[in-house]
């Protein structure tokens, strides 16, 4: 079966064409079209902005299900930092983790070390690599697929080390397999993720040929399960590992904070996110080294598969930093050793993936633009977006490459008939 | 060039402004992606435009930006009203800096701007009339 290209997926019968999703977009890839959202595939980067906000509940997420558990011999669940900050101030990570096993995963890991382990690998590659700076960070999948799309130029300032949940996924699948005797397709190793993008980095992985990782559970999906599990936990193993710099890549600058540097930047939020690499694409932040850009406010706690409301899940991340510390537990001679030996490299290139023009040919590329505008100047200008496009100037754009008529323009249209009339 | 082949927009400034300062350069780009225009040539325009917008937002108290793009060059041209440059020899020269220290907390004021605008535009000239305004008319070859 072809895998869908998309984390996010419209229910046609559910959509009443209200338009919210549209102009929320960020890409402008939605349109209304005969009464029903439809999404440009070449422009969506799988943000969840439309499913976050959809009032109809006609948008759904492309993720993995708990019962494809039953699919493997073995399930490994891989959960991201953002688990730890759902329960209520009490509950530990190491509870979460067993209640995990208890729900059904053989075998359970602690992917906040992971995250500790790629601190490490980066404080290495930023103080020898040598530029172009800021380096920008590629754990959200979001930002690199808006980078590739939008900034082009930029492709080539992301941060080239596998992330955490890849190198994990390699490394469990190895041991499990071993340690079970079955081979390693037989193991599923699955994200529990607080967003749909990462379905889209394991369908259609950037950087690497085929992704590590079998699926992605929403956090929302088992969080019911885990409560029912957290209220009798009989094993009592150790399983995290991690201290407060692995916890932190919950929140937003949590990736800097087991970073030497001083000047690094963490941003969060689509609309910041995108004017601050405005801001690097016009060569004003040379002097930041790294940047941290995730797509969610405040990052991955604000992912929409998430059930706590972020600012808990913030403070909840903040007490666990303080409590289980700010000294990484990862060796870093191990760390230094994995990176020399290439545990961290990429293993496919990230590729520029810049939006069409409005024509292949220059000089009809800007008649087009003047067109746009000519047409632009008899819109209303009120971006009521009833025509099924988010704003006057994006309809004018449809209008000139014939996906589009200036008739859907309502006040238009009825000052025509005012006038027949 | 024939008027009917270049696009032909026009943007203002307004000094001080900091909410809304890139703005006019970061449609610029926008146009150029949507023409095709390479990469680096679109590279070149956004460091040289910003530059040029900020320093009209910084040091002088209205503006426009006008950019004239056909198939085998860029122009944009920045003039404002504002306090005009003295000696634009010294200005043109990497470090030199007039910036307050208000400015430098911003993270401006390395006296790089219009050195940067020199080596990203494959041509540019600045006038200034002190007291009255200061034009910078950069172009890039297509
Ligand atoms: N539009 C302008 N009007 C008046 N003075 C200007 C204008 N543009 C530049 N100057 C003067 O020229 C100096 C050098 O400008 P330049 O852009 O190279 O550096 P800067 O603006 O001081 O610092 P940076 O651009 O690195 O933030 C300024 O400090 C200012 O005195
Ligand atoms: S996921 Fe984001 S980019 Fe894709 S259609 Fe929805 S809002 Fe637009
Ligand atoms: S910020 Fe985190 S939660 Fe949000 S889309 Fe990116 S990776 Fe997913
Ligand atoms: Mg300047």
């Amino acid at each position: 079966m072809e895998k869908p290209r998309h984390s996010i997926r419209f229910v046609e019968e559910k959509c009443v064409g209200c338009g919210t999703c549209m102009r929320a977009c960020p890409t402008k890839a939605i349109r209304v079209v005969h009464g029903k959202a439809r999404v440009n595939d070449e422009r969506c980067i799988d943000c969840g902005e439309c499913f976050r906000l959809c009032p109809h509940d006609a948008i759904v997420s492309e993720t993995t299900s708990y019962a494809d558990l039953e699919k493997f011999e073995c399930a490994i669940a891989l959960p991201s930092p953002v688990l730890y900050s759902q329960f209520a101030p009490d509950v530990l990570p190491n509870q979460i983790l067993l209640a995990l096993k208890k729900i059904g995963f053989e075998y359970v890991a602690d992917e906040a070390w992971d995250c500790e382990l790629t601190t490490n690998a980066l404080q290495e590659y930023l103080d020898t690599s040598e530029g172009p700076f800021p380096k920008i960070s590629n754990t959200c999948p979001v930002v690199v697929r808006l980078i590739a799309m939008l900034y082009p130029n930029l492709v080539k300032n992301l941060v080239k080390l596998e992330i955490p949940r890849e190198s994990a996924a390699k490394k469990f699948r190895q041991k499990a397999s071993k340690s079970r005797e079955i081979p390693p397709e037989k193991i599923g190793v699955l994200h529990i993720t607080p967003c749909p993008a990462k379905m889209i980095s394991i369908n259609h992985p950037v950087g690497l040929e085929k992704s590590n990782l079998d699926g992605a559970i929403p956090i929302s999906d088992i969080y019911g399960r885990l409560l029912e599990a957290l209220k009798n936990l009989e094993e009592d193993i150790v399983l995290q590992l991690s201290s407060g710099i692995g916890i932190a890549w919950a929140i937003s600058s949590g990736e800097i904070m087991g970073i030497r540097q001083e000047n690094c930047l963490a941003v969060s939020g689509v609309h910041d996110v995108i004017r601050v690499l405005n801001d690097v694409e016009a060569g004003r932040l040379n002097d930041i080294v790294f940047l941290e850009c995730l797509i969610c406010p405040d990052g991955c706690i604000g992912g929409s598969l998430t059930v706590q409301n972020r600012h808990q899940a913030r403070r909840k991340v903040r007490r666990l930093v303080k409590m289980f510390g700010e000294h990484t537990r990862v060796s870093r001679e191990m760390a230094l050793r994995l990176y020399r030996g290439g545990y961290f490299n990429l293993q496919a290139e990230i590729l520029p993936n810049p939006l069409p023009p409005l024509d292949s040919d220059p000089g009809k590329a800007i008649q087009k633009l003047k067109q746009r505008d000519k047409i632009l100047m008899t819109l209303p200008g009120k971006n009521c977006s009833a025509c099924g496009a988010p704003d006057c100037r994006t309809l004018a754009e449809d209008v000139v490459l014939g996906q589009a008529s200036i008739d859907d323009c309502v006040f238009l249209t009825l000052e025509k008939l005012k006038r027949t009339a | 060039m024939a008027a009917d082949n270049t696009f032909i927009q026009e943007y203002s400034i307004k000094g001080w402004d900091f909410t809304r300062a890139g703005e006019a350069s970061c449609e610029i780009k926008n146009i150029l992606k949507q023409i095709g225009v390479s990469q680096d040539v679109i590279r070149r325009v956004a460091i040289a435009s910003y530059e040029a917008e900020m320093n009209v937002v910084m040091y002088a108290r209205q503006g426009t930006m006008r950019c004239e793009i056909d198939t085998t060059k860029i122009k944009i041209t920045i003039e404002d009203e504002g306090p005009g440059i003295a000696d634009i020899d010294q200005a043109m020269q990497e470090g030199f800096s007039t910036a307050t220290p208000e400015m430098r907390e911003m993270g401006f004021g390395a006296g790089m701007g219009l050195p940067n605008i020199k080596r990203n535009s494959d041509g540019c000239e600045v006038t200034s009339v002190v007291g009255k305004g200061t034009k910078v008319a950069m172009s890039f070859n297509l």
